[in-house]
């Protein structure tokens, strides 16, 4: 994996960075000024800083900001996560979506939807319990990753097959759920599963920066004690790096991250697994500039995808977490194809 | 003082290999005449070799028989394919969904249904097997441009088409909800109501791909170390993974077309059949099919029994049964 990054000029990482966040800021104004009225950059802007028309503000600070906010902070949130466990586990394929998190965060939705539906599937509760049953899930599935590997929790490979494990159990379970249940309740799970950032309100949007941010500072602690470059068990121990305590912990805080990133809004897939390959790709193998690089882009590439069924998809709301993929994919195939170095 | 041991290490693979065997035959005899309806097995003897017409009989050559074939064709396609991709990428976590050919398959069913109105179950499988296809085509092309087949690249790429085709399929599906009704069966993967015919078509493209792999089984040792020792070893290493790829192609490019995407079957039968065959591709792919075939074979069954009276999707069973067997595994500290 190492191999396929070239090792960039220390100076032009934070280039990068600067550019990536510019280009977040940008396409964060837009995701705000698109919609089903447009409302111009420079009113959207004077919105933001408190001297905006009643209406706009209206619209801006309740509708559409909310959304691009907690795209930032579920995308960026998952994207991070996926970034610590390729650099842990030392393996491409790692990401969120196999800790075993993701899906037992789809199972609480699909068992709470289940349990609390009376006989003409209405529910009896209310809906806004739902991101605490995805909570409750994704706690329990990575409890159970970490109950079931044991002393096998310092290895982190196995930790990954572990996580796949659980998840596949549980994703079979919500697929069985899903089919026996009425297409009502079959729907609202499709919804979570796919992720979607509309119907969030700023609360729900304060409870995730509050429960994130720690978990983001403590991912860039933890990772500036990480070995600089992919080292091996061995030589990192020689180096004085004790890693398996290390790993334990690294895994604790991508699979919170994650927990944290797809309560309210859902599994939204591939960020997790795409974003880090490619800051990796643009920024190089410093691991402080590839979290916050992965975090960056993370977040880009949800609002884009926000963005997109908003503008393609209007006025169906066609959850963002199903288009992920198409924003940043053919990017990265790019920069795939135009790498063209023998890394076998 | 060596060739003893090899002489019993080989006798023990020997015998391992035949239980394998007649446990896949008891599986398929369980898988014939075990199910809604219970049948024995004279009455199977009876329907296949002196077909008479009665109920039981249709009931058992048309519905049951098709299911007992199918069932451990795919499994066994899938259970090879697993070990090439793992060996291919070099990733223990890979299996054939990570190169995208189920997605793609996936995509091109939802697509043909939501445009040409498809929906015959032959119909599906042509569509599936063409995606499958058109997928691993499009794989190896962007691997090829990106500056050859690496395992690393290969992988990126296949997981990248795989999201992209996910993304597509369900941006159809929460678009079209009575569709997403229809297809998420044939999402899951199943083997009901596949007819005889399906295993017949699916027969010469898994005998091509398995007759493939192990033609390979001398170069893919070399190759599971890292490219320097296969070279030194002399083995053509573009030619090894092209060989591999189209080998990986065919056999779950049938399988999709036959059960539709089967998963965790791939991932999670290669580690099985490491401990019981070791690392030599030969050993480990003969006894990855076995396993691979008892596995599906076995989940077929339990899927018919675990929401009785309705079928559960095998695709759901495999992946319960084969995550359990993953953590007994890892537990074991043998995956």
């Amino acid at each position: 994996m190492s191999l396929l990054v070239t090792p960039l000029s220390a100076s032009r990482a934070p280039s990068m960075l600067v550019v990536m966040a510019s280009a977040l800021v940008l396409l964060a104004l837009c995701g705000v000024a698109f919609g089903s009225s447009w409302i111009p950059i420079d009113k959207v802007a004077a919105v933001i800083l408190g001297v905006g028309e009643k209406t706009q503000s209206l619209i801006v600070l309740q509708l559409r900001l909310p959304r691009v906010v907690i795209a930032i902070l579920a995308g960026g949130g998952m994207a991070v996560a996926g970034f610590l466990l390729q650099k842990i586990t030392r393996n491409s394929l790692a990401s969120p979506g196999v800790l075993g998190v993701i899906d037992g965060g789809a199972l609480g939705v699909v068992i709470f939807l289940a349990a609390l539906s009376n006989e003409s599937n209405t529910l009896v509760t209310s809906i806004v319990f739902q991101p605490l049953a995805a909570m409750a899930g994704a706690t329990v599935g990575i409890a159970m990753v970490f109950l079931l590997s044991g002393r096998q929790s310092v290895s982190a490979i196995r930790l990954l097959l572990f996580g796949i494990a659980v998840g596949a159990v549980a994703k079979a379970l919500v697929m069985v759920m899903m089919l026996i249940g009425p297409i009502y309740r079959t729907s609202q799970a499709a919804r979570w599963i796919a992720g979607a950032v509309n119907e969030v309100n700023w609360t729900e949007i304060q409870i995730t920066a509050l429960l994130l941010l720690p978990l983001l500072i403590l991912a860039l602690a933890v990772a500036r004690k990480l070995p600089p470059a992919d080292l091996d068990e061995v030589s990192a121990r020689s180096v004085g790096l004790d890693l398996p305590v290390f790993r334990i912990l690294v895994f604790a805080v991508a699979a919170a991250l994650t927990a944290v990133s797809v309560a309210f809004v859902g599994a939204i897939g591939f960020v997790g697994l795409m974003a880090p390959h490619l800051a990796r790709l643009i920024v190089g193998r410093s691991t402080v500039a590839g979290i916050i690089g992965s975090f960056l882009l993370g977040a880009f590439m949800l609002v884009g995808a926000d963005l997109v069924v908003r503008v393609l998809f209007s006025p169906t709301e066609v959850p963002a977490g199903t288009v992920t993929a198409i924003i940043g994919a053919p990017y990265f195939l790019f920069l795939l194809m135009s790498k063209q170095r023998d890394d076998g | 003082m060596t060739v003893p041991r090899v002489q019993s290490a080989r006798q023990s693979f020997a015998i391992t290999i035949a239980s394998l065997t007649l446990l896949l035959i008891a599986a398929m005899l369980v898988s014939a005449t075990v199910g809604y309806r219970l049948y024995g097995l004279d009455q199977l003897y009876q329907a296949i070799f002196a077909f008479d017409g009665s109920e039981t009989a249709t009931v058992l050559v048309n519905l049951r028989l098709p299911r007992a074939i199918l069932a451990p064709m795919v499994g066994a396609g899938l259970g090879v394919a697993g070990v090439l991709v793992q060996t291919l990428s070099r990733n223990r976590i890979a299996s054939p969904d990570t190169l995208g050919l189920n997605a793609g398959a996936s995509l091109a069913v939802v697509l043909a249904s939501a445009t040409l109105g498809i929906s015959s179950l032959a119909g599906l499988s042509l569509v599936a097997a063409l995606g499958a296809l058109l997928t691993s085509m499009l794989v190896f092309a962007i691997a090829a441009g990106a500056g050859g087949i690496s395992p690393i690249r290969i992988v990126l790429i296949g997981v990248t088409i795989a999201g992209l085709g996910q993304s597509v399929v369900q941006l159809i599906l929460t678009s079209n909800e009575a569709q997403m009704q229809n297809l998420m069966f044939w999402l899951a993967g199943s083997f009901v109501d596949r007819p005889m015919a399906l295993a017949i078509n699916g027969l010469p493209f898994i005998a091509a791909g398995g007759a493939i792999a192990f033609a390979l089984v001398r170069p893919l040792d070399a190759l599971q170390a890292d490219d320097a020792t296969a070279v030194s070893l002399g083995v053509p290493v573009s030619l090894v993974r092209v060989g591999c790829f189209l080998a990986i192609s065919l056999l779950s490019g049938a399988a999709v077309a036959m059960a539709g995407p089967v998963s965790f079957v791939g991932l999670v039968v290669p580690h099985a059949a490491r401990r019981l065959a070791g690392l030599r591709h030969g050993p480990l792919m003969l006894a990855a099919a076995l396993i691979g075939a008892i596995y599906t074979t076995l989940a077929d069954v339990l899927a018919r029994f675990v929401i009785y009276p309705v079928e559960a999707p095998v695709g759901a069973v495999t992946a319960v049964v084969g995550g359990l067997v993953l953590v007994v595994l890892l537990r074991r500290r043998a995956a």
